[in-house]
């Protein structure tokens, strides 16, 4: 139980951490630790395979990406100087509340039913069972969504095919 | 209780003392075995056959004075070389060193943490070695330390996906995660000569996954995280005494565990070395004892591997490291991965 509450109280103090720290890399490192911790509730709950999936995908490569790419560009120096405009404050307050209206309204609607879930690594056919086959639609949805993603990024960061025609332009030029 | 507490001490010092303790003979070996291939002495004045100059080297980075520069980030410049070294001797606490030991009327597992998904869970958190690198690298506030770093994180990234691949293909092929099943598996004859072997099963799984150990081990022909012609020292530059020491030690036991993961899953892991099936069964009760000597011998021998590669292949330059990764290995391994998956569809038909 006292193991149960530490990692509560760890994973949330790491989350509030990611938000408000002023440093951004204090704060992918602090996503990272969030994640790991949520890794050590799922082991608590005693599935050690949605456990070392959690430390492989999230922790081993999505948060390393995050932590990556922060030390590459260096933000720090913009950083302290955060923008503090009353549009941002409004956005955000009205987004949060929108988040927790729906998380109350979920858990109010299904609180017979909520019970601490008993998973174990037996367990695991049973979850690809639900994932393959009740909830097949959502997970393939979920494939379309990331693949969208990935196309958004191609297309986003897509100027280097015209980038490198203008590079050709000038040699030309250069040339001529 | 007191019981289960009192025998998971006893394998967690076993598991921690093995690698902890084998740390000097390795480096010298790994000193003796440069100076051989490079016809020279090496090491020799200390001790017998300069057995001792490990312990001497220990000492000395015992009481060399700890340097601190003044530019370093000093949180996660202390913590860095703490974090490398204990999430290097993560993968080991599931790691068998011998088979299940009928003991006191129960089976004693000698691994500290027993799961079904052993395997998967010891590939999981060695994925974790990256960070301790990067950490060392971003705070060392240094150019060259943060070049030593982004590369050897991209690197490990990279080569990760080779290494699942052959891992994933070995899992499909086994029909389990479970390390003890893997090695049975793998133990017996084939056509009362052959080992057992998943080697002989999986040449390309086997060769992706080596290429990948050493990778992740950035060690050379792989080592551009401390390409020192390019980068003066990479992630540890700006490190001495015994925080250079941990790093060390950290890169030595993730060569360990990622051989002792290579061996489980190609080289039949504890199962018994071809001979010792001899002695076992003039007495059953070395059993355990010679499955234990199989493991560490099948260890020593890649840890000479990994000396023999860094002595003899030049290092990669960077581009080319990372073409090879992603353009041949990867490929190489979905590919295999494909075929692998198909046989196993058709076998179980």
């Amino acid at each position: 139980m006292a193991m149960d509450i530490l990692l509560t109280l760890l994973t949330v103090v790491f989350a509030l951490m990611v938000v408000f720290s002023k440093k951004t890399v204090v704060a992918a490192f602090s996503l990272l630790m969030t994640l790991l911790s949520l890794a050590m509730i799922y082991f608590q709950l005693g599935t050690v395979f949605l456990s070392a999936v959690q430390v492989l995908i999230n922790a081993g490569a999505v948060a390393i990406l995050f932590v990556f790419v922060m030390m590459l560009i260096n933000l720090e120096e913009f950083s302290n100087n955060r923008e503090r405009n009353k549009v941002k404050l409004v956005i955000s307050t009205f987004t949060m509340l929108v988040v927790l209206g729906v998380l109350a309204l979920v858990i109010n609607n299904n609180i017979e039913t909520l019970s601490i879930v008993n998973l174990s690594d037996s367990s695991m056919t049973a979850l690809f069972d639900k994932l393959f086959n009740s909830y097949f639609l959502p997970f393939e949805m979920a494939t379309v969504l990331l693949l969208a993603s990935i196309v958004a990024c191609i297309v986003i960061t897509g100027h280097e095919k015209h980038g490198k025609e203008e590079l050709k332009e000038q040699d030309k030029m250069g040339v001529e | 209780m007191l019981e289960a507490t009192i025998e998971i001490l006893i394998k967690t010092i076993i598991i921690l003392g093995l690698p902890l303790g084998s740390l000097p003979i390795i480096i010298h070996v790994e000193r003796r075995g440069a100076a051989f291939m490079q016809k020279r002495l090496g090491p020799n004045r200390v001790g017998p056959f300069g057995l001792l100059q490990p312990l001497a080297d220990v000492a000395k980075f015992m009481f060399k004075e700890e340097v601190q520069p003044a530019h370093v980030r000093p949180f996660f410049y202390t913590a860095a070389p703490m974090i490398a070294l204990v999430v290097a001797l993560l993968p080991l606490a599931c790691i068998p060193i011998a088979g299940p030991i009928e003991a006191f009327g129960r089976t004693i597992y000698p691994e500290v943490f027993r799961s079904e998904m052993g395997i998967f869970f010891a590939f999981a958190v060695s994925a974790l070695g990256s960070y301790g690198i990067l950490l060392a690298g971003w705070a060392s506030n240094n150019k060259y330390s943060m070049l030593g770093a982004l590369r050897a994180c991209a690197q490990m990234v990279s080569y990760e996906l080779s290494l699942s691949t052959s891992l994933v293909a070995m899992v499909f092929l086994y029909g389990t995660n479970d390390i003890h099943a893997m090695v049975a598996e793998q133990t017996g004859y084939w056509f009362g000569f052959l080992p057992r072997w998943g080697f002989f099963l999986q040449p390309v799984a086997a060769m992706l996954f080596l290429v990948g150990i050493f990778a992740e081990s950035n060690r050379l022909p792989f080592d551009l995280a401390e390409g020192e012609s390019e980068i003066v020292a990479g992630y540890h530059l700006e490190y001495s005494s015994m925080k250079f020491a941990l790093f060390f030690m950290a890169e030595y036991i993730h060569m360990i565990a990622l051989s002792a993961l290579f061996i489980i899953m190609f080289f039949g892991g504890y199962s018994l070395l071809p001979g010792m099936d001899l002695i076992v069964d003039q007495a059953p009760s070395l059993l355990v004892v010679l499955q234990a000597t199989s493991l560490i011998i099948k260890v020593a021998f890649m840890i000479w591997f990994f000396v023999w590669v860094r002595w003899t292949l030049p290092r990669f330059r960077y581009d080319q490291l990372m073409s090879l990764g992603w353009e041949r290995l990867l490929p190489l391994g979905i590919a295999n991965l494909i075929v692998t998956v198909l046989f196993v569809y058709f076998r179980n038909q």
